[in-house]
């Protein structure tokens, strides 16, 4: 579904990703861990096309965006295919709950409202937030917020979804509510590149974790090979801090 | 209430966007304007004679009737109507301020000028000048107590009590010009004003020490200003001419024609005496129209009048204001002023959402266009906010024109006040969008919105709240520029309280009057914009 080969990224002088050879299956769910300003970040809005980088190809589906400023028309193919969910949650103010799940389907794919409508509202009511459809987003939680935000990325009808640290921007109780909406997507068999700081998360809902340092994917494969018995020294340090192994 | 889907929003503001600039370009064909070249003959095809005067403190030339201000008169008034017969044609009055008039004969906003003109070398280097129609000279007044000043002379020593003498003339006249070169060298100071009342009364009320005026207009006002006496015996007589642009020599033959035939019979000294302004000067007309028999039209037998005049007498017949009551000049004016809030009105309700489409354009192309386009729009809000607006309708007015480019005055201020706006409207925009939070764009494009669809749908409608009040605030400051517009012969409000506070010399009265219809206008707007705020108070502003 989703391949990177050999990604090189700058901004500037700071080279950020170091040459990332990654693969996303089908159906599968990627965790990406890693200390902080390790790139994992920075990957996924290179694959999402809201960076550009210098070196390498990312191909989803049958797409492939290469370095360099990529056509618009590309950009817009690839961004349908996979759907993006914000650390801030991005919704946008000035629209009720419903209306932000309405606006990319009619606008971007010219879906005409009442076709859509019940689609949106399925989803609210499978993240739980139904009764929040005319509020606006000021006037929910943040954990409700970041609901919202997927539901609106889900009502694109997606074939992969990357989630850019869903949780860290709120507090643990709400943590879990969102954790559990992606827990419920992964048993759907929805593929999903998550970066996340919740080492329960990776180990209890990932196929795949992948550790991401300087720039590098430092070791990979399924959870309990690579959180239960470490074969990278980052990772052990890593893991040491995070307060497992 | 906004709903999800805002394109519907979007579709009518284009939609009332596109009707105001068809509106506007309607005024760009709608006006009148007087066609290049031959302007005879398009006097004769068209049979209708443009003429240029200013009708503001131009009594006894060209001003309103005081017993019926929708009418104007004066002596000048009379004399196109007499010419423009004598070319069967009919005469159509167009406003100008009056230092502007020659520049809209070169514009060819009017065909000719005919408004106390003096004949001088310059201009009639620079323009067609007729024969002289009026022999005036320079009147100095003073206070009737200030028994400082009797003569000429007392302006050879400094005042009394130190300092200089201060006195004060009509900008771009004859009679600055003779002060100015008499204050070179004697111990006074020259004050310029755009208006001939303005300096009779600051001479009334001490601010100036005299004024020098010319001797129809000391006829016509000076019996409105009773602690005021004329000092001495008139001076440096000369003539007023009727101009033309540069070329027109034929209609300038055309106009000999008319003032030797209307000499000749006595029309002209009837009119004048009707104003009170005949004096002995003007009985050289007759010599004038004899010589230019022979001249067909000329300048050649212009010389110096020698004549020294009696001061003129009060006018005969003119009776310009006597003491009216509150309520009467209410009834008579108000309608005048409110008709005129009429033209401000469309002025700024037409040009502002020019200035909001311009505006929203420019901003979402510099922030957001091509790396090409932004210098030239950046040049663009620059050069438009560094300039004043008076200057760029002088220019789109006076300048255009003599490379062919010639719209009518009030297209001129509407698309003038547009684009002036436009520039700071961009900035309110600019500042407005990237306000805006960067993870709103990213959100919309990850959602596979094209950078167009985020820019309409999620961050234009976002700055658009923001923007509001600051809108708000330039509306009305567009709402008073429109006065600016006067320079173009537009009258609006304000250049009607001038006329009309001129004319009657009510001052108070018209001020009032015209400050509440301000108030009439601009109150209703502030209820508008509390409303918005209000609406969108319990909407949601941004999270």
């Amino acid at each position: 579904m989703i391949t990177v080969d050999n990604l090189h990224k700058a901004h500037g002088p700071n080279e950020i990703l170091k040459g990332i050879s990654l693969t996303v299956r089908s159906g599968e769910v990627a965790a990406i861990i890693g200390p902080s300003g390790g790139g994992k970040s920075t990957f996924l809005r290179c694959i999402n096309g809201l960076e550009p980088f210098q070196q390498g190809r990312i191909t989803v589906g049958a797409d492939t965006l290469g370095p360099g400023v990529q056509s618009p028309a590309l950009l817009q193919t690839v961004r349908r295919k996979v759907g993006f969910v914000f650390q801030q949650f991005n919704l946008f103010p000035h629209l009720s709950v419903l209306d932000n799940l309405l606006l990319a389907p009619t606008v971007a794919l010219g879906q005409p409202r009442d076709a859509v409508e019940p689609r949106a509202l399925a989803l609210l009511d499978r993240v739980g937030l139904a009764h929040k459809k005319d509020a606006r987003p000021k006037d929910l939680s943040g954990g409700q917020q970041q609901r919202v935000a997927i539901a609106r990325t889900l009502v694109m009808e997606p074939e992969a979804v990357l989630f850019d640290e869903p949780t860290s921007a709120l507090d643990p109780v709400m943590a879990t509510e969102v954790m559990k909406v992606i827990g419920d997507l992964a048993a759907q068999h929805l593929t999903m590149v998550v970066v996340t700081h919740s080492m329960h998360f990776a180990r209890t809902v990932a196929n795949t974790v992948h550790v991401f340092a300087g720039g590098h994917d430092v070791e990979f494969g399924p959870p309990a090979e690579v959180m239960g018995s470490p074969k990278h020294e980052i990772t052990r340090s890593f893991l040491a801090k995070a307060g497992e192994a | 209430m906004i709903h999800a889907h805002p394109r519907p929003r979007w579709g009518a503001v284009a939609r009332a966007l596109v009707a105001c600039l068809g509106a506007a370009v309607l005024f760009l064909l709608a006006g009148a304007r007087p066609a290049r070249a031959d302007d005879l003959a398009d006097i004769q095809a068209q049979k209708k004679l443009f003429w240029g005067a200013d009708q503001e403190g131009g009594g006894p030339f060209t001003y309103p009737d005081p017993a019926d201000p929708e009418r104007i008169i004066g002596f000048e008034v009379e004399m196109a109507e007499a010419i423009a017969r004598y070319l069967a044609a009919e005469p159509v009055f167009t406003q100008g301020p009056w230092d502007n008039l020659l520049a809209m004969a070169q514009a060819d906003k009017v065909q000719i000028v005919l408004n106390g003109y003096e004949w001088t070398p310059e201009r009639a280097d620079q323009f067609e000048a007729s024969i002289p129609y009026f022999v005036y000279a320079l009147q100095l007044m003073t206070r009737k107590d200030d028994a400082r000043i009797t003569s000429w002379e007392s302006f050879q020593a400094a005042p009394p009590d130190g300092g200089k003498w201060q006195v004060g003339v009509l900008g771009g006249s004859a009679a600055e010009d003779y002060m100015k070169e008499l204050c070179a060298t004697a111990p006074c100071e020259v004050a310029v004003y755009d208006g001939n009342t303005d300096a009779m009364r600051d001479v009334e009320t001490e601010r100036l020490d005299a004024t020098l005026q010319d001797t129809p207009i000391v006829a016509f006002y000076g019996k409105e200003f009773p602690r005021l006496h004329n000092v001495d015996k008139p001076v440096a007589p000369g003539f007023y001419a009727i101009y033309a642009k540069k070329g027109e020599t034929e209609l300038i033959r055309k106009m000999n024609e008319a003032l030797v035939v209307l000499i000749r019979s006595g029309e002209l000294e009837r009119i004048y005496r009707k104003y009170g302004i005949w004096d002995e000067l003007n009985e050289q007309l007759d010599k004038f129209a004899e010589d230019a028999r022979y001249f067909g039209y000329l300048q050649a037998s212009i010389t110096r009048v020698e004549a020294e005049a009696e001061a003129p007498t009060a006018a005969t017949v003119a009776e310009t204001t006597t003491k009216r009551s509150l309520g009467d000049l209410v009834s008579t004016y108000l309608p005048m002023l409110a008709q005129a809030s009429l033209m401000t009105i469309l002025l700024a309700v037409v040009s502002f959402p020019i200035a909001i489409a311009i505006g929203i354009l420019v901003a979402v192309g510099r922030l957001y266009g091509p790396g090409w386009l932004r210098v030239p729009l950046t040049a663009y809000v620059e050069f438009l906010r560094g300039t004043p607006l008076m200057l760029q309708l002088y220019f789109i007015f006076f300048v255009l024109p003599e490379v062919g480019v010639n719209i009518p005055a009030v297209a001129t201020a509407i698309f003038g006040l547009a684009i002036n706006y436009s520039a700071y409207e961009s900035e309110i925009y600019r500042s407005g969008l990237q306000a805006i939070p960067h993870g709103q764009m990213e959100a919309a494009l990850s959602l596979g919105m094209s950078r167009a669809q985020a820019i309409r749908q999620v961050v234009l409608p976002q700055a658009f709240r923001i923007v509001i009040p600051p809108v708000v605030n330039d509306f009305i400051a567009l709402f008073k520029d429109t006065s600016v517009c006067s320079v173009i012969t537009i009258i609006e409000l304000t250049k009607q309280f001038s006329i009309l506070s001129k004319s009657t010399l009510a001052v108070l009265e018209m001020m009032g009057m015209t400050a509440l219809l301000y108030l009439a206008m601009s109150y209703p707007l502030s209820i508008v914009s509390r409303r918005i705020e209000r609406h969108l108070g319990t909407t949601g502003p941004i999270a």
